[in-house]
């Protein structure tokens, strides 16, 4: 009576399982790149600040470091363990958890950005009359890009390995079909949602790639 | 599952709204409450997947709308249970009191849970009260530990009971978890109560393939497993009766937020699966999803409908 197919057998590779969990393997990709997308987001929002005031008063600079690097440290079971008070399980749970995440790679990286800015540079723009706002804009920014655009790299495929541990709270995009098939020895589950895992950190890490060589034309001028 | 995305993206967009709520006392003081969209807790594991969604099937037939969410264990899901964020879990009686009087009297409180279902659940209920939560009527079904042997151990010795273990003086070592040395359900009960001689226990875990290969290779006797174990067959086991009742009731029980779900309506969904779910069904149920990789979603689904609970 038990139908003989590749799932019953449990092998690594099922089409079967593709066919059958179509649904459910989109709907854990739309999550996984959802919370992806929000935590990265609002880490850079709070990121780029943050390294502005670290530069410009070096006082900041010392603390700031040394609390992100901190939290980088926490061990991200216990990281959602002690956020849950504040949040419940909610995918807002794994949000500010993996935004945390961030920020360290994010403010290191924006950081060396603006300080690898050359202080002849920064004189040059000051006697052509540029104030801080402009210079800050049109010179430093785009100079810090680089920098901060791995950064963002980083950080974005760091997460998007990251949420997979969302699926202690029920939030974890394909870490749930992870988690859930590594309990019941479910082979096909397990390699379908780590590879889809995989690709979508590629993906990401390409699609930044691309973003970063059209908005600093001049690197690859340099270049080439 | 589509839900479950949609919902991600709703409380996305809700945002930092959601934290759990303080006021617990309201929730165990006010009427008991009929929420029409209702959360189904899983805790991950096939028979609790399997569960929950036959609870949440039952209870959209009734006219809720429900979604379901999968929590890792009851440390998560229970404090998210009394703060409204999920409104109905399935439980087991004997195990779930025994958490709730450790987490209320401590870690070295004197166990609650009894062989005896009404003993038990009236321990049971009368810790989940103060927390908001409400018990419903136990069914049929009963996940409790269990011991199996091979057949042919059981044939050449002439074992159906573990008072026949205990009788025919047989030495034997144990495949289970390691807890099982201090247990009193587990090597020191089937000593005292049974008087089975067991001279070891083999860490392997509880109703692992490990465990039972160690059976059936002879290099144990004894294995330690669960009453809705649906691969016994397949390893050419079968259970010995509990003929002294050692283990405790951990009979299938839904527990629901009382505030949100403890009203006549989810009681009467949820309890017409009491006179019709039995452990064999579990056990199957447990079996397709395990063995046979079909969704839990569509197994319960098939199952409700096939006994016209559905209708």
């Amino acid at each position: 009576m038990p139908p003989d197919d590749c799932l019953a057998r449990n092998e690594w590779i099922c089409g079967a399982y593709l066919r059958t969990r179509r649904h459910i393997l989109l709907d854990a990709v739309a999550q996984h790149l959802q919370l992806t997308a929000a935590s990265v987001l609002i880490a850079l929002v709070i990121a780029v600040p943050l390294a502005l005031l670290a530069r410009r008063w070096a006082g900041i600079a010392g603390p700031v470091l040394a609390v992100t690097t901190i939290l980088y440290t926490v061990p991200s079971l216990a990281m959602f363990s002690l956020l849950l008070p504040l949040y419940g399980l909610s995918p807002t749970l794994v949000v500010a958890g993996l935004v945390l995440y961030s920020l360290t790679l994010l403010v290191r990286n924006i950081l060396a950005g603006l300080r690898a800015v050359p202080e002849e540079t920064r004189r040059a723009a000051h006697g052509m009359g540029y104030g801080p706002i402009r210079l800050l804009v049109t010179v430093e920014l785009p100079l810090a890009l680089p920098a901060a655009m791995a950064g963002l790299r980083i950080a974005t495929v760091s997460a998007i390995s990251l949420v997979t541990i969302g699926a202690i709270v029920g939030f974890g995009g394909l870490g749930n079909l992870i988690y859930a098939g590594m309990n019941t020895y479910f082979k096909a589950q397990v390699l379908t949602a780590s590879v889809l895992c995989v690709l979508i950190a590629v993906a990401a890490d390409l699609l930044l790639l691309g973003v970063q060589r059209l908005i600093t034309p001049w690197a690859r001028a340099a270049r080439g | 599952m589509r839900r479950h995305a949609a919902a991600a993206v709703l409380l996305l967009a809700v945002g930092c709204a959601t934290g759990p709520s303080l006021e617990t006392r309201g929730r165990v003081t006010a009427p008991p409450g009929d929420g029409r969209h209702l959360t189904v807790g899983s805790a991950g594991f096939t028979e609790s997947d399997v569960l929950a969604h036959m609870y949440a099937l039952l209870l959209d037939h009734a006219g809720f709308t429900t979604s379901l969410i999968t929590v890792a264990n009851r440390e998560l899901y229970e404090p998210a249970l009394e703060s409204g964020r999920i409104d109905v879990v399935p439980e087991f009686a004997a195990t779930f009191a025994d958490w709730l009087n450790a987490r209320t009297h401590g870690p070295d409180a004197p166990p609650v849970g009894s062989p005896d279902l009404g003993t038990t659940m009236k321990a049971l209920r009368r810790l989940a009260a103060p927390r908001g939560l409400t018990v419903l009527d136990p069914g049929r079904a009963v996940d409790r530990n269990a011991f199996a042997v091979t057949r042919v151990y059981a044939r050449e010795h002439r074992l159906r009971t573990l008072s026949d273990l205990g009788g025919s003086g047989l030495k034997v070592r144990l495949a289970a978890g390691d807890e099982c040395v201090r247990r009193p359900y587990c090597a020191p009960g089937l000593r005292k109560v049974y008087g089975i001689d067991v001279i070891g226990v083999d860490p392997k875990g509880v109703g692992t393939t490990q465990a039972k290969r160690a059976v059936q290779s002879g290099r144990d006797q004894v294995v330690l497993t669960t009453t809705t174990d649906a691969t016994l067959d397949a390893f050419g086991l079968v259970l010995l009766a509990d003929d002294r009742h050692l283990q405790n009731a951990d009979h299938v029980v839904p527990v629901v937020g009382r505030s949100r779900a403890g009203g006549a309506r989810v009681t009467k969904a949820l309890g017409a699966l009491n006179p019709v779910l039995t452990t064999q069904d579990l056990a199957s149920m447990n079996d397709q999803v395990d063995s046979r990789r079909r969704l839990p979603g569509d197994v319960a689904r098939a199952y409700l409908e096939d006994k016209g609970l559905l209708k």
